[in-house]
């Protein structure tokens, strides 16, 4: 009787728990395409908000979220305001698919907007069928050069230059200043990495020695002791890291404690201060001199246009935080989803949102200082570098003290000093 | 009756879950899915643990496994996805059996303590052979509802159908096993295993034989997640992957499979339920983002202080100290 009760009471405990998920019903289909009303249009984004990738990275959706309220307060897009709904994916992939899904299917966003992570863009992409349904996937936050190539992401946009490009533009920046040095690599032993070591390769570049180390290694910190070993022993004059910011922390902090000096060689991602500032402040300073590369204008250039409205708008939005980087390319990425919303006209469509940009694309105004090269054969975003060189409290000044942008594509084309002229701020930094 | 026609209970329940699923939107079905997943998983560890007496924090290791067995078989040799969901049992059990022969000489936190080691070291492997695909992983297509479903029958409904099937298969075949010689002989190690040795039973066979089975069950698990998310890397099972799983099985009771449902609806349930009422209320970011860990920590701590066996065993025993009045 008791065995017979207890069985019944996880049977009943079971449908109910399911018929409890059940109690929210569908809404009436709409006409026009999910997340728009006639006055409003709903973003989604998914981002690392907490866990072991969230410091940097989660300023993004502020940064952006502060730059659409700046937009509806001066008349939204074509007579409608950007909502944002944000959620945290904790940079693990079943989340971020989890939560697209909730974006997608409950909050019924209208677009996706700057995803971050390869591994968390695959998977919503292939998960939630993005191509399939014709969800537009804005801007995603990854270099890796698949994600531009629309035949395997239809509705997908990136809006960093591959990280091909940037090891092209590196290759040629290290052939022009260090060709009689000593040079070495340590890089990130996956497709990232694989993208850069392609673009060296491209460029003519062979390293005297080769430090590849695992990604997602939680000992980078204890392994960092070895690269410098091998570095003292090889003799590396100069010395590129094309890897994440831990690894570039790792790095630079035991070059320090063993008093090794090489000429560092940041690659974009692993060049962020306000990520290794989260490890330690201390090792800030680490970053002096060291090289490094970036397409958007310097967070600290107070003469760019671009950057004086970002500073004003984030100033009154989030007094509390620090303006950085990563708050750049959360507004910079909100700046070019809007100016993309804009050109799709009132008539608004997912589809109409995906041909404007394909077919404008290349023409919108943006903050960035190389062209972009959306086309209906690749959606990369930004499409080159400039080089700078780290101050003391790890901004990157320009060389030169102005920018010198190297442009190329992902594929065998050269790479050229762009004659690129960033085209005037629209009036107010609200996209025509 | 469920003990009369457990089978027949089984079908039952199959059908009601059928039909629930054309009667829900989308997302309901997808988490649907995830809690078919959970289950399994779940009623893996509370083997291991309920009835072998064998502790594993590092469950996620074994799901990572049978994910990578399957998109690893389907991609290479394209295999159909029935074939790919076995050999990542197989592959799995394989894992759980080598560890299982370590485990058996282990106990309590030494037990823990590599199962841990384990979680957080096997997922970095797939860094260090490109044929893993590195951090962005590999995709893993199962491919298209068939046809003669309809065209409106969605990829996750399709999911929810396989995710479904392989939990009601599972539960049933494993409930079955526990009322076996072998579930009894895990029972007896567990309770007391100097008594069990005495009674006949040797100890470390019957642990390394739990071990396989569990391993092979959250192999299954691992395959299914990686189906719902289409791709397998190694970011997809985390350590907190290992924690939430075993966050479920306390809260269901590690010590009976009838209330696996209960843990595997809570870990799907709570951050949606929590996230949407921390929305109504204008808290900050940082509060709405660590709520929903904070709600599932303290509900393990309520259910450790208070339902230690789990709310379907107290149940039980509180139904059969009233029948002994």
């Amino acid at each position: 009787m008791t065995r017979t009760n207890r069985r019944k009471l996880a049977l009943t405990s079971a449908v109910l728990a399911v018929a409890a998920m059940t109690a929210s019903s569908l809404p009436a289909q709409a006409a026009s395409d999910p997340g728009l009303t006639s006055t409003t249009i709903k973003l989604g984004i998914t981002v690392p908000l907490t866990g072991i990738a969230s410091p940097g990275y989660n300023k993004i959706p502020g940064a952006m979220k502060a730059y659409f309220d700046y937009v509806n307060a001066n008349g939204g897009v074509n007579g409608r305001k950007i909502t944002l709904v944000i959620k945290d994916d904790q940079y693990i992939p079943t989340t971020a698919v989890a939560k697209a899904n909730e974006l997608i299917l409950k909050d019924k966003v209208f677009a996706l907007v700057g995803t971050l992570g390869t591994a968390s863009t695959k998977a919503i992409s292939a998960s939630t069928q993005l191509a399939k349904r014709g969800i537009p996937s804005l801007f995603v936050n990854t270099g890796f050069s698949g994600f531009a190539d629309p035949k395997g992401y239809p509705t997908t946009f990136s809006i960093l230059p591959s990280y091909q490009m940037e090891a092209k533009v590196m290759g040629k920046f290290l052939k022009e200043k260090y060709a009689d040095k000593k040079l070495a690599l340590i890089y990130q032993d996956d497709d990232f990495g694989r993208d850069a070591l392609a673009g060296f390769k491209q460029a003519g570049i062979t390293f005297g020695t080769y430090i590849p180390y695992a990604s997602g290694s939680q000992s980078l910190p204890a392994t960092g002791a070895g690269w410098i070993s091998k570095l003292k022993a090889s003799g590396a004059e100069v010395t590129v890291l094309f890897g994440v910011s831990s690894a570039s922390t790792a790095a630079l902090a035991n070059a320090y404690a063993a008093q090794f000096k090489t000429q560092w060689v940041l690659g974009s991602v692993g060049g962020d201060a306000t990520t290794i500032a989260a490890t330690n402040k201390a090792y800030v300073p680490l970053l002096y001199g060291a090289k490094g590369f970036s397409f958007a204008p310097a967070p600290t250039d107070a003469t760019d246009e671009y950057i004086k409205l970002f500073q004003s708008i984030y100033a009154t939005a989030q007094p509390t935080q620090t303006f950085d980087n990563n708050v750049v390319a959360g507004m910079s990425n909100a700046f070019v989803a809007v100016q993309a919303l804009k050109a799709a006209g009132s008539d608004l469509t997912r589809a109409g949102l995906i041909k404007t940009i394909e077919a404008k694309g290349a023409s919108f105004a943006n903050p960035f200082l190389t062209p972009l090269g959306y086309s209906a054969t690749s959606h990369v975003g930004a499409t080159g570098y400039w080089i700078g060189t780290y101050d003391p409290t790890g901004a990157l000044k320009p060389d030169g003290g102005k920018y010198t942008v190297y442009t190329t594509d992902s594929g065998n084309g050269p790479v050229v000093e762009s004659t690129y002229k960033r085209p005037a701020m629209p009036a107010k930094g609200l996209p025509n | 009756m469920l003990k009369k026609h457990p089978l027949f209970t089984f079908i039952v329940f199959g059908l009601i879950l059928f039909l629930l699923s054309n009667r829900v939107d989308e997302l309901r079905v997808f988490q649907g899915a995830t809690v078919a997943i959970y289950v399994i998983a779940i009623a893996s560890i509370i083997l291991l643990t309920g009835y072998s007496g064998q502790v594993s924090l590092g469950h996620g290791a074994l799901l990572a496994i049978g994910g990578y067995a399957a998109a690893l078989s389907r991609n290479h040799w394209g295999v159909p996805v029935w074939i790919s969901f076995c050999i990542a049992v197989l592959a799995a059990a394989l894992g759980g059996y080598l560890l299982g022969l370590a485990a058996a000489r282990l106990s309590g936190p030494y037990l823990a303590g590599t199962t841990l080691a384990l979680a957080i070291g096997l997922p970095s492997i797939a860094n260090q052979f490109s044929i893993f695909g590195g951090e962005q992983g590999l995709l893993f297509d199962i491919g298209a509802p068939p046809s003669s479903l309809g065209t409106d029958f969605t990829q996750y409904k399709w999911y929810f159908w396989i995710a479904s099937l392989a939990a009601l298969i599972a539960i049933y075949w494993l409930r079955n096993v526990m009322s076996s010689r072998y579930g009894r002989s895990w029972k007896a190690v567990r309770g007391n295993d100097v008594a069990a040795e005495l009674a006949g039973i040797n100890v470390g066979r019957n642990k390394v034989l739990a071990f396989t089975v569990s391993a092979g069950l959250a192999g299954l698990a691992g395959a299914l997640l990686a189906m719902t998310i289409s791709t397998v890397s190694p970011g997809a099972f985390p350590l907190a992957l290992s924690f939430s799983l075993a966050t479920g099985a306390v809260l269901s009771g590690v010590t009976t499979l009838g209330g696996v449902m209960i843990g595997a609806v809570t870990l799907v349930a709570i951050p949606e339920i929590v996230g949407s009422v921390v929305s109504r209320f204008e808290s900050s970011e940082s509060v709405a983002n660590n709520l929903p860990g904070l709600v599932v920590s303290a509900l393990l701590i309520l259910t450790v202080l208070f339902v230690p066996n789990g709310p379907v065993e107290q149940m039980r025993a509180r139904h059969e100290k009233r029948a002994k009045r």
